[in-house]
């Protein structure tokens, strides 16, 4: 469970609803497979990931990034039950995915970059601890159920 | 370690920062123990609460050694060695704080150069800064 003050979901949920989520998800996503490119290993059926170019615009990583991130947008409406939440998630991740927890801690610090980009000054300190928090509290979820 | 384009890369990054470096450590720091606030433990020296005066002074300090980690990149090693000794002998900061002193730094980045902060960019000053963070830790045993 994610503690958040009321300060901090108030920042989290206003800057959420400025979010292209579709768009952030591939451009976190690329990011994560191009700045950690041990990362690509799950992702060979994806073809073209040769350069940072064919990363950016690859139409599968742009998908896929777009349902990861739908996927964290519903994190953020059950801030108070992310575990529950991302419980099925997490048995995919780890039974079928076999997916280090350790790639959510980076996909959500890349995550944090991302909106930093976007949001440029308007994202503050505060505004920082409070993603930072969110993003810990998925990792931790989807790791949750790792046997 | 670093190929030729991530060295510019690096030096493209580093010609915003220079010049500005206090206002940019002052900010890194800020971030650092607002998001981290366990790191605070190793700065008692600036209070529970450090004011601005302070986080410009140590700020500028820490980014001036980027800064000289910038203009050496071909040795890291010997450039960063008096900081090395000191981290091994005095300040024996936890290894594990450095990623989050990154994590830091490159917010700072993104949210000042914005469109500009490629990801090219994100890729060879994480690599960098990962590389100057080995560097510092390197003696500690």
């Amino acid at each position: 469970m994610v503690h958040l003050t009321a300060e901090e979901k108030s920042l989290v949920s206003s800057m959420w609803g400025k979010v292209n989520v579709d768009e952030v998800g591939g451009e976190a996503l690329g990011r994560l497979l191009i700045v950690y490119p041990w990362t690509q290993r799950f992702f060979d059926s994806f073809g073209n990931l040769s350069t940072p170019d064919a990363v950016m615009s690859n139409a599968k990583v742009k998908a896929h990034g777009k349902k990861v991130l739908n996927s964290f947008s519903d994190g953020l409406k059950n801030l108070d039950n992310l575990k529950g939440t991302f419980a099925k998630l997490s048995e995919l991740h780890c039974d079928k995915l076999h997916v280090d927890p350790e790639n959510f801690k980076l996909l959500g610090n890349v995550l944090v970059c991302v909106l930093a980009r976007h949001f440029g000054r308007e994202f503050t300190p505060l505004a920082q601890a409070a993603y930072q928090k969110v993003v810990a509290g998925v990792a931790n979820a989807l790791a949750h159920k790792y046997h | 370690m670093l190929s030729a384009q991530e060295r510019a890369q690096v030096a493209q990054v580093w010609d915003l920062i220079a010049g500005h470096e206090a206002a940019f450590g002052a900010e890194l720091l800020l971030r650092l123990f607002t998001v981290y606030p366990s790191t605070k433990t190793y700065f008692p020296h600036l209070g529970p609460c450090a004011d601005e005066a302070q986080l410009l002074s140590h700020g500028r300090r820490m980014l001036e050694a980027v800064g000289v980690a910038v203009q050496h990149l071909d040795n890291l090693r010997a450039a960063l060695r008096p900081l090395a000794d000191l981290h091994a002998q005095v300040l024996r900061v936890d290894p594990s704080n450095f990623p989050l002193l990154i994590q830091c730094f490159q917010v700072v980045l993104a949210s000042h150069l914005q469109d500009e902060f490629t990801v090219e960019m994100q890729a060879a000053w994480d690599k960098f800064l990962t590389g100057v963070a080995v560097v510092l830790t390197e003696k500690y045993r």
